[in-house]
């Protein structure tokens, strides 16, 4: 009998890349969809067609029991979220609610329905924010810096208490900054992917930014998946912090990615403070060497290929729009 | 009224340190307001004078309205779901008030009056599984209940806003902190009501949970006071409130049955069953910062702090209040 998996948060980058992964595994895949006639959800049947979506909300505790009720899951991933660190601030108490919240709804939903189930938490490295040390490992002390690194830390203790009180095979992955062609556009890798793609074909002629300075630790979404999925077949449930273990400024991206298309970023990009964050993270960079240890894992996209990939999507996805444009016009 | 009165609104004024807290806020000149939930019964120890208002940190808009009418010059925050053991059974609604509950208060002072201060009652759970002891402001958060990580969500939020907001938010992170007026369904009070009891006749066993659990155990009105001292600084910050010593729950029986001349082995029965899902470890407070920054020191030592209790539930006997046999305690919580 084919193992079955529901994916909250089906309609972010993260959803799709673990359902194709799962599919490609042999699971039955459910996606848990939020609202009325939700417009993402057409996304998500163009991408994987294959994945069952079925109505439910991190904010309302019944509809997961219901949902866990009718799919009988044997693994939970719960990657739903308010996960832009700006619109946190913006937005606390919805964060707290769904982001926090939503995780103690999912796990007593599975101590009420089935404790075999096995959960896997979207943890971040936004826990962290001041950094008592680098690189960062699944022993170093959480110092938030927004409401959603509060909220995430929430959810991380909450999964973890129920592992230790309850025995839920419940883990957290700690998972670094990570992107692909799919990531949102309001996230800073691909708003200056897109940027670059619309400059370089004319549409536009600058990139408006916050901090350049930040360093992050980034990775390919596709890569992290798999440690998602890794961390469920495990014979104990434990976290994992999942990195590429190099930091890259804002900068440094900028530089690759508009040199890729023979264009200098300091001809384009303009600093704007409207975009520099309450309280900013400095530099983030994460240790994975229990992952390739006890998982096996490791990332096989590079930097450079990662940003690469990003601006090549982005080139093929702003001139065909514009193709598109032409032909209506 | 003088038109320079301060004005301090009290959340989680019926409870062991509201009262305390009220009480020296009146003595201070304040005007003192208070917060209950609707059809909560308010206790004899609430001060008259406190202005009494209806909201729950569960409820934003009930929040504002507290806040508008009160219009307070400083907040204290000691409205939450305190029970620890029970904090297992109720995860949600324990994250809903204690946690997200502090969120909707932050939120109300910054868009109501954001000179507003604020002081967030810490507990010491937050570090729950601390593999270090004694704890200080600077020790990893490492909750291990639901109340705990709750704790944790208020404590680091509070944070945020201080940085980011720019808002005069404190925390006190409080130890365990005893005195007669604790709640009935605390291990200190559990016990001194059975010594008295026992000793009275109207009881003959007491049955515990974990007797090995060591705890920093404080006297609560010095604790209000460190609340009070917080919000008085140039500065918001964080405050490890603690007396720095720890006792084991057996010396707690020894002192507590002794104060009346009983043996507590006679009369203690241990009950697994009273046992918490998961125990923090030793929880021990290094209340240096406290000690040095608002000049802060306890003023009572532990065995008075017991002696004071079973005396108290003595007297509430013998003047033919009884109190009541309280539901099953487990294991101590501060907070």
């Amino acid at each position: 009998m084919s193992r079955c998996a529901l994916i909250t948060g089906i309609t972010g980058q993260d959803g799709g890349y673990l359902a194709e992964h799962l599919l490609s595994q042999g699971y039955e895949v459910h996606g848990l969809i939020r609202g009325q006639n939700n417009p993402r959800a057409a996304i998500v049947r163009q991408l994987v067609p294959e994945v069952h979506l079925i109505e439910g909300d991190l904010h309302d505790q019944s509809s997961l029991i219901g949902v866990l009720e009718a799919t009988h899951p044997d693994e939970v991933y719960n990657l739903g979220a308010i996960s832009f660190v700006a619109l946190s601030f913006k937005q606390a108490i919805n964060t707290g609610e769904i982001t926090g919240l939503g995780v103690t709804r999912m796990l007593d939903s599975i101590r009420l329905v089935n404790p075999a189930i096995r959960f896997y938490q979207a943890s971040s490295s936004e826990m962290f924010g001041k950094v008592r040390e680098t690189p960062q490992n699944e022993l170093t002390p959480f110092h938030p810096r927004s409401p959603y690194g509060v909220a995430k830390a929430y959810g991380h203790h909450i999964t973890v208490n129920y592992r230790e009180s309850y025995g839920l095979f419940a883990v957290s992955g700690i998972l670094f900054n990570h992107e692909s062609p799919r990531r949102g556009l309001e996230f800073v890798s691909r708003k200056i992917t897109d940027g670059v793609a619309r400059i370089k074909l004319g549409l536009d002629t600058q990139l408006r930014l916050g901090n350049l300075d930040a360093q992050r630790d980034w990775g390919f979404a596709g890569d992290y998946v798999r440690a998602m999925h890794l961390m469920l077949q495990q014979d104990e449930a434990d976290d994992f912090v999942i990195a590429t273990g190099e930091s890259h400024s804002v900068r440094e991206l900028l530089e690759l990615a508009f040199g890729h298309v023979g264009l200098r970023w300091a001809d384009h990009v303009v600093v704007d403070d409207r975009y520099l964050r309450p309280a900013d993270v400095a530099t983030l960079v994460g240790d994975a060497a229990k992952a390739r240890r006890v998982l096996g894992w490791q990332p096989t996209v590079s930097f450079t290929e990662l940003v690469t990939m990003m601006v090549e999507a982005d080139l093929r996805a702003v001139s065909s729009a514009r193709a598109a444009r032409a032909a209506a016009s | 009224m003088s038109a320079t009165r301060r004005r301090a609104l009290v959340t989680g004024v019926t409870g062991q340190d509201g009262p305390y807290l009220s009480e020296l806020l009146l003595g201070e000149g304040y005007e003192v307001h208070g917060m209950v939930m609707t059809g909560e019964t308010v206790p004899v120890d609430v001060p008259a004078a406190v202005d009494l208002h209806t909201g729950s940190l569960s409820d934003g808009a009930a929040l504002q309205a507290v806040l508008s009418a009160a219009h307070p010059d400083e907040v204290y925050n000691l409205a939450a779901f305190t029970s620890v053991a029970g904090s297992f059974e109720d995860a949600l609604t324990v994250a809903d008030v204690t946690g997200v509950g502090v969120l909707r208060l932050l939120e109300a002072i910054r868009h109501l009056d954001p000179a507003t201060r604020l002081l967030q009652a810490t507990s010491a759970e937050i570090f729950g599984g601390a593999p270090t002891s004694p704890q200080n402001e600077a020790t990893p958060l490492c909750p291990v209940s639901p109340y705990g990580v709750a704790k944790a969500f208020a404590h680091q939020i509070v944070q945020v806003y201080r940085r980011s907001h720019g808002i005069f938010a404190a925390t006190t992170i409080l130890y365990n902190h005893e005195s007669p007026r604790r709640g009935t369904a605390f291990v200190t009070r559990k016990i001194s009501i059975a010594a008295a009891r026992i000793a009275r006749g109207l009881e003959r066993e007491l049955r515990l949970g974990n007797l090995d659990v060591e705890r920093d155990w404080g006297y609560a009105p010095d604790y209000v006071t460190a609340m009070h001292l917080a919000l008085q600084q140039e500065t918001p910050d964080d405050y490890v409130v603690a007396t720095g010593e720890t006792h084991r729950l057996r010396e707690l029986l020894e002192i507590a049955f002794s104060a009346v001349g009983l043996d507590w082995r006679q009369h203690v029965v241990a009950d697994p069953g009273l046992l918490r899902p998961s125990e923090p470890n030793r929880l021990c407070g290094d209340a240096s910062r406290a000690r040095s920054r608002l000049g802060w020191a306890p003023t009572r030592e532990f065995a008075d702090i017991i002696r004071e209790m079973v005396a108290a539930d003595l007297d509430r006997i013998d003047q033919g209040a009884v109190p009541p046999v309280p539901a099953a305690a487990r294991t101590p919580a501060p907070g």
